[in-house]
């Protein structure tokens, strides 16, 4: 009964069992990173794959697999990435070494699943090789389409290339590019380097201004500090000075407070010594006076009042002698001029008397010579020669005169040479000259009262005379 | 073995992405020579597809929202501005 009992429970075990463990071996679940991939018995068209080769295709659920007949694989969707590590040659020919690195995954649409399962369900671990492999040559393509300048800074035409070059070759393999970057570019040229000096120069040339304008500014400022710090200390010293004076000063006065006070009061001593010295001196000079002076005064009035009596009677005396002088002169006088007086008159009739005298010998006088010129008139030769004669002896005389002062007159030619030496001397010498018209001047009223033809006669015989 | 025929024909006519007619984003700009990436919600994700333009003259930039019109499996699709 107890065997019965244990047979029937074995047997319920095995009957709830066996069904449960059979669809454990047969229930299979795609994993959300993973595609079941089920071939075999198949009794319809597997979904979303019309004319597949036959094989079903589970994501991201449960399915029954009949052990046996059907075989189960799973394809990895997970990310997987492969480095890539390429010498290349940009578009500018600048050689570089590119260190790169590929995202990628198995396409989740059932045709990326089914072409990437045809090709690497087996492979899978060498996935990453074959990648390798293919992106080499495809990130070759892309460096040499870009620039150095493009690869740094241009993303956007990095993945646009990428997807260009590798993305619908990458879709023949049902692989899709999440992501391609490039990692490190290693630049044996120094094409880099060069490419970001004048910026780092530039920015080095600032930075170095800016340092050294501050520096500029601050040490402006700092002397202008150093500058104000002088100038303050310069004024608290002219200011401590000037205290130190005052104190000096004051305690220079409070010093000589003592001196002076004792100054003062030997002045005002002085003063008072002063006064009564001029006292002294005024007394001296009254009593001077009453002794000297007025005694002095009394005997100067004395001689003075004298003086004076005495002077006014001389004074009287000397008037009374004036007076007398005086009328003395003034009887003098009229004498002299009675006397002058009757002598004038006398003087006048006898000028009067020879006046009258001299008239009468002229007219008789210019009588004759008007009779001599007359005579003259008609007897030239005669007159001339009376004259001549009356008048030799003067007019030798005066021609002689030169020869007076000769010592010794030597003459070469004879008597003839006295005669004409004489004869010259007549003629040239001025005495002589002025002997005869003085001849001539003596009968003035002749020539005057004459007619033109007695004055034509007198000149003739002025040359006459000149001429002999 | 257990789905109705309804089932059926909605598994397989979502099956795999049924893009077209959708709204994408452009995520690389479309350009005439070049291929542009788009990303499109789709399979409870968002996955990118290389992208052309429908009229191949023109330029669209990234951000811009576009009309899928047409899909070439397995990763292409030609969309029109939006």
């Amino acid at each position: 009964m107890l065997e019965f009992l244990g047979v029937i429970v074995l047997v319920a075990l095995v009957v709830v069992l066996v069904p449960i463990l059979l669809f454990r071996m047969m229930w299979r679940v795609a994993e959300p990173n993973e595609a079941l991939v089920i071939s075999g018995l198949h009794e319809r068209k597997p979904e979303g794959v019309g004319e597949s080769l036959g094989f079903k295709i589970i994501t991201g659920k449960g399915t029954m697999v009949m052990p046996g007949v059907q075989m189960v694989r799973r394809l990895s969707l997970d990310l997987r990435e492969t480095e890539l590590q390429i010498d290349c040659v940009t578009q500018q020919g600048i050689p570089l070494k590119v260190r790169g690195v590929v995202i990628y995954k198995v396409g989740d649409d059932y045709a990326s699943i089914a072409n990437a399962a045809r090709r690497f369900l087996d492979q899978q671990n060498q996935m990453d090789q074959r990648v390798h492999n293919l992106f080499a040559g495809h990130l070759r393509a892309i460096v040499g389409n870009m620039t150095v300048e493009e690869m740094i800074r241009d993303r956007e035409k990095l993945t646009s290339l990428t997807r260009e070059h590798a993305g619908t070759e990458m879709e023949k393999l049902g692989l899709i590019v999440d992501s391609m970057q490039i990692q490190e570019i290693v630049d044996p040229t120094g094409y880099i380097e060069n490419l970001a000096r004048p910026h780092a120069v530039a920015v080095l040339r600032e930075a170095r201004i800016a340092q050294a304008a501050a520096d500029q500014v601050a040490t402006q400022k700092e002397q202008e500090a150093e500058a104000l710090k002088a100038q303050a200390r310069r004024d608290s010293a002219i200011k401590q000075a000037g205290y130190q004076a005052e104190i000096d000063q004051a305690s220079a006065v409070s010093k000589q407070a003592g001196p002076l006070s004792e100054a003062t009061a030997r002045q005002k001593v002085v003063v008072e010594e002063t006064k009564v010295a001029e006292l002294e001196a005024q007394r001296a000079e009254q009593q001077l006076q009453v002794e000297v002076r007025k005694p002095a005064d009394a005997k100067a009035y004395e001689r003075i009042t004298l003086a004076k009596a005495d002077r006014d009677s001389q004074i009287s005396a000397a008037e009374a002698a004036a007076q007398r002088v005086k009328l003395e002169a003034i009887a003098a006088a009229e004498q002299t001029k009675i006397i002058g007086e009757a002598e004038a008159h006398a003087t006048r009739a006898k000028g009067l008397a020879e006046g009258e005298a001299v008239k009468a010998k002229g007219l008789a006088e210019a009588d004759s010579i008007k009779a001599r010129a007359e005579a003259l008139a008609e007897h030239q030769e005669a007159v001339i020669g009376q004259q001549l004669a009356e008048q030799w002896p003067a007019i030798v005389e005066a021609a002689a005169k030169p020869f007076g002062s000769i010592d010794q007159l030597i003459v070469l030619n004879g008597a003839e040479g006295i005669s004409e030496a004489l004869a010259q001397a007549v003629s040239q010498g001025a005495a002589g000259l002025q002997v005869a018209r003085k001849l001539l001047s003596r009968q003035p009223e002749n020539g005057r009262n004459g007619t033109s033809r007695r004055k034509g006669a007198r000149q003739a015989a002025e040359e006459a005379i000149s001429e002999s | 073995m257990f789905r109705t025929d309804v089932e059926r024909v909605r598994s397989v006519t979502n099956a795999d992405g049924d893009v077209v007619g959708k709204v994408a984003r452009v995520t690389g700009s479309i350009a005439p020579g070049r291929v542009g990436e788009v990303m499109i919600a789709v399979r409870g994700g968002s996955e990118a597809f290389h992208a052309y333009a429908a009229d191949p003259a023109v330029t669209i930039d990234r951000g811009t929202r576009v009309l899928v019109v047409e899909y070439f499996p397995p990763r292409t699709v030609v969309v029109s501005p939006y």
